[in-house]
């Protein structure tokens, strides 16, 4: 690796290099409060790297981009990292975690998953893919003396296992019948002239699909996502359910945007994993009696939404996808934080009947999760909206009228259970009991999010024009 | 001079949405102080009354173009545009929205319970329905048409009666139906106008000139009505109204019956009708039979009930009715009288809603059985119930009938057959009125105790509006101006 590539890899460097500084110093000084802020400052440091420092090369070592495409996510990344240490701390003081090995492992899963948003090779794919998987297997189970979180964390490890396996075979496959694994050549040689090797390489993209199925929770690999949702630890979950999936999404615009002809083998694959993983994750979503499961299911539906997007293979499609990453891992970001920022010493509020008539309580922060699963919903007026606004117009454009119809459907469906627990929020004749107020950290997520969800509502272009200039 | 000719024309239309929004956060910001929350919502909807009378004044007359227009870039990518648009017919209901929000304001006063949240409900509620009645891009409308859901779920679902929730989901559950139907149909007329001209733009001026096949336009068409035919609500899809109406509270009540209701049949005038005309013609007989047999259903089911608020309910449905059946017939006599009709509706019924809950404050009743004899304990109000009965059932001389007139004359020239039909049920509103009336303000008291009669803020609410029916009714001349050119462009199959 040359000079040219380590600066072109400073804000993951960054990340990573700090966090492990942070983890070092951990080791010896124990007080929580300067290692957070030092893990926060870290990332906003990576992050601003990624903004401001200009790349020498586009590319490093061949495994990964550092286009604006790439550093952008680099960014999205950076800034969730630093969301998420602000939304922990009260939890890492409260359960008397170390705060070095929390901070070091969000820095890190965070270093993955700018990797994993800029790899242009399979190799830099599954190494990325692994270093924050890694790091989250151990967030997730980080409070030991909890054994929802234990169990959840373990599920995570099987699950993840399972896809790493599918994953490595996978690529194993697609170099046995194409002979390179840097992309976009490695599906580009999947033509017909590839011979006798060509099924093989087929089967080699479908295992690789399968694996980030089970990563980004398509049905029906979907089926860990409610459990490993309810025993994370809300900071952890947001975390989760934002970057682990987007940064997946993300890799997933750039390899599928180059796959010219793998594209229609497997466009009626994912078609049917569109439409079902809607369905599933909308319809999983309605027995719920827990806020963490329903929003687990209720990513899984957006998941399926943005497969619908990637589907479309234009600009038009790949922007609005990007758009959908952006604005689903604010506004989910944002309901893990109203969800911490209320735990107390009972824990956080999970069942339906704890947040029975919270809204008297703490109406602030109930409005705004109202305000929050609206625009999951897909509320006019809110990013949600425009985000299934422009994938729904994209897929018309591609012909999907189906899969539109079935995602409307979907909508449907989510209002009706995203509107119950609006309901149960301010249900007048159970007052809940009083729940922690919030930390001025905790407080400043959520705000950031409340006001990003209203302004990409309503000034969507802003966004839009970004994503248009930085596409691949 | 010349600068001042040159200026921008002061943004009214946007007042007219933004002033309720700005006072329902001016009243989330004093949650707590429930007095001071009763006066900003007052003085709210108090202003925008003043500016709503002061375009009627000044600007209310045209010749069937827009009376103001504003137009300026918002999401450029998708060619939306924030169109607000003001005609004749668009200026009755921006009107009637601004004088029913007083009545529904002045109604709420009583309310006890998180008295900042309610009010702040009702003006996004105001803000949702100007923004509904004034947008002329289909993607601007639809984020109106959705937002305006929300208060009123809200408004059901806390402060309701004993089936809210229930009532409240499926409030919203039916009309989210209709709404995705309609933004399928709008994203894919949109792409084929795009294609066509390669403008892709949402305004909904531009969208009317696309070339449809037949099996598009029938398709398109189809996802608009399913939004409107639901929000009007035409008779297999009405069951959420009665549920709605019977649980929300009475300001709710008031506007869901008085505007909400309306903004679907404005979305067929504005919409549906211009941007499909073939695929509307083609319609329009069924669309006649659909009214009638809404008009006989609901007035057969209003006749049987027992609670007066269903009764209502259903009595808004058949008078519906018959505002589509104006519609259907296609004729300018019938739509003027369709329009008219809309707005003395609002003001009939949505009086007898006002009625309704002072009956029910000072009975704790609603059900016919036990309710009698108010006459004699509560003259005042009784009076009241009998003069907006009768101005419901179509007395002439009173509002409702100079508009049930003007559509049986109408629907008689095009298809005499309906207007016959019409007529019988129009005999029908007199059964069901006459037995509410009877039940409820004559007989024999049900109860010995001393009934307090009206207070000077319900005659604050009531006087206006009898008024108002008196005046709609012998004189509506003032109020059929700004219409007759904007129906005649209507009817032409085009818009200003």
């Amino acid at each position: 690796m040359s000079l040219i590539d380590l600066l072109a890899l400073l804000p993951v460097l960054i990340l990573a290099f700090g966090g492990t500084a942070i983890l070092m110093v951990g080791a010896w000084y124990r007080e929580p409060r300067p290692l957070l802020a030092g893990g926060i400052a870290t990332a906003l440091i990576g992050a601003v790297a990624a903004g401001m420092v200009p790349p020498p090369s586009l590319e490093i070592a061949g495994l990964f981009s550092a286009g604006g495409y790439a550093r952008f996510f680099t960014i999205l990344w950076a800034l969730l990292a630093a969301a998420g240490l602000m939304v922990a701390t009260r939890y890492i003081m409260e359960k008397r975690l170390g705060a070095g090995e929390y901070v070091s492992l969000v820095l890190y899963a965070a270093a993955g998953m700018a990797l994993l948003s800029s790899a242009t090779h399979l190799l830099g794919l599954f190494l990325a893919l692994e270093t924050f998987t890694l790091a989250f297997y151990i967030l997730i189970a980080s409070n030991r003396r909890c054994e929802m979180a234990a169990e959840a964390g373990l599920k995570y490890l099987l699950m993840g296992a399972v896809a790493t396996g599918f994953m490595a075979f996978g690529i194993a496959l697609i170099y046995a019948s194409s002979g390179t694994l840097a992309l976009p050549d490695a599906a580009l040689r999947m033509t017909a002239a590839a011979g006798g090797l060509q099924p093989w390489g087929l089967l080699g993209w479908g295992l690789v699909l399968i694996a980030v199925g089970f990563k980004i929770s398509l049905a029906p690999f979907h089926l860990w996502t409610p459990d490993v949702y309810q025993g994370a630890p809300a900071p952890v979950g947001g975390l989760l359910a934002t970057g682990s999936k987007g940064a997946v999404v993300a890799a997933l615009v750039g390899m599928l945007s180059l796959a010219g002809p793998v594209w229609h083998d497997l466009v009626d694959l994912l078609w049917l994993l569109a439409a079902v993983t809607m369905l599933a994750g909308a319809l999983g979503a309605l027995g719920q009696k827990n806020l963490k499961r329903l929003l687990a299911y209720s990513s899984v539906t957006h998941m399926g939404t943005l497969l619908v997007g990637l589907l479309c293979q234009n600009t038009e499609g790949l922007a609005a996808t990007t758009f959908y990453v952006v604005v689903y891992a604010i506004t989910s970001l944002g309901a893990f934080a109203v969800i911490a920022s209320l735990a107390d010493q009972r824990g956080e509020p999970m069942a339906f009947d704890e947040w029975r008539g919270l809204g008297y309580r703490h109406p602030v922060r109930s409005a705004v999760l109202v305000l929050i699963l609206l625009s999951l919903a897909g509320l006019p007026g809110t990013a949600g909206f425009m985000a299934k606004f422009a994938v729904f117009q994209a897929a018309l454009q591609s012909g999907y009228l189906g899969l539109v119809l079935i995602g409307v459907f979907a909508s449907v469906v989510s209002f009706a259970f995203y509107l119950r627990v609006a309901m149960l929020l301010f249900q007048p004749e159970a007052p809940a009991v009083q729940r922690h107020a919030g930390t001025a950290p905790e407080h400043a997520v959520v705000a950031v999010c409340t006001a990003a969800v209203l302004v990409f509502g309503l000034f969507p272009g802003i966004l839009f024009d970004l994503i248009g200039r930085l596409l691949p | 001079m010349s600068t001042l000719a040159t200026l921008p024309q002061f943004p009214w239309l946007s007042l007219l949405v933004l002033l309720p929004l700005a006072g329902a956060l001016l009243c989330l910001l004093h949650s707590g102080r429930p007095a001071e929350c009763r006066a900003l919502a007052l003085a709210t909807s108090l202003a925008v009354f003043g500016v709503a009378l002061y375009l009627f004044i000044y600007h209310g007359q045209g010749d069937g173009r827009w009376l103001l227009y504003e137009d300026s870039a918002w999401i450029s990518r998708y060619g939306i545009r924030y169109v607000l648009a003001m005609d004749g017919i668009a200026l009755l209901m921006v009107l009637l929205t601004a004088f029913m929000q007083l009545a529904a304001i002045l109604l709420a006063w009583r309310v006890e319970r998180q008295v900042a949240g309610f009010f702040a409900l009702l003006l996004l509620l105001e803000a949702g329905l100007m923004g509904i009645f004034l947008a002329y891009d289909l993607v601007f409308f639809y984020l109106f048409w959705e937002v305006a859901l929300i208060p009123m779920f809200f408004l059901i679902s806390v402060w309701g009666g004993a089936n809210r929730r229930r009532a409240a989901l499926k409030f919203f559950l039916y009309t989210l139906v209709g709404s995705f139907c309609m933004l399928v149909a709008m994203i894919a007329l949109y792409q084929i106008h795009g294609a066509q001209t390669g403008v892709y733009t949402f305004v909904i001026g531009e969208l009317l000139h696309t070339q449809l096949t037949a099996a598009q336009e029938g398709w398109l068409f189809a996802g608009f009505l399913a939004a409107f035919i639901v929000k009007s609500p035409l008779v297999p899809f009405h069951t959420w109204l009665t549920d709605a109406l019977t649980e929300a509270p009475a300001a709710g009540s008031l506007d869901l019956t008085g505007l909400l209701l309306k903004t679907g049949i404005y979305g067929l005038i504005r919409l549906a009708f211009p941007l499909f005309p073939n695929a509307t013609a083609h319609f329009l007989p069924i669309l006649g039979v659909l009214a009638l047999v809404g008009l006989f259903h609901a007035a057969w089911s209003a006749y049987h009930q027992d609670d007066i608020k269903r009764l209502l309910a259903y009595s808004s449905i058949s008078h519906l009715g018959l505002v589509v059946l104006g519609l259907a017939a296609w004729q300018l006599t019938a739509w003027e009288g369709s329009l008219l009709l809309m707005v003395t509706h609002g003001i009939t019924t949505g009086a007898l809603f006002i009625l309704v809950a002072l009956i029910r404050e000072r009975t704790a009743t609603r059900s016919m059985q036990e309710l009698g004899g108010l006459w004699g304990q509560v003259p005042c109000l009784a009076f009241f119930f009998l003069f907006f009965s009768l101005a419901s059932l179509g007395l002439p001389g009173l509002a409702n009938f100079a508009g049930e007139i003007l559509v049986l004359l109408g629907t008689f020239r095009a298809h005499p057959v309906w207007a016959v039909a019409a007529l019988l049920g129009v005999v029908f509103a007199a059964a069901y009125m006459l037995r509410l009336v009877q039940g409820v303000i004559w007989g024999p008291a049900r109860s010995e105790r001393t009934l307090p009669d009206l207070t000077l803020r319900e005659w604050l609410m009531l006087l206006p509006m009898a008024l108002l029916v008196v005046w709609l009714g012998l004189y509506p001349a003032p109020f059929l101006a700004p219409l007759h050119g904007t129906v005649a462009v209507l009817l032409a199959g085009g818009l200003p």
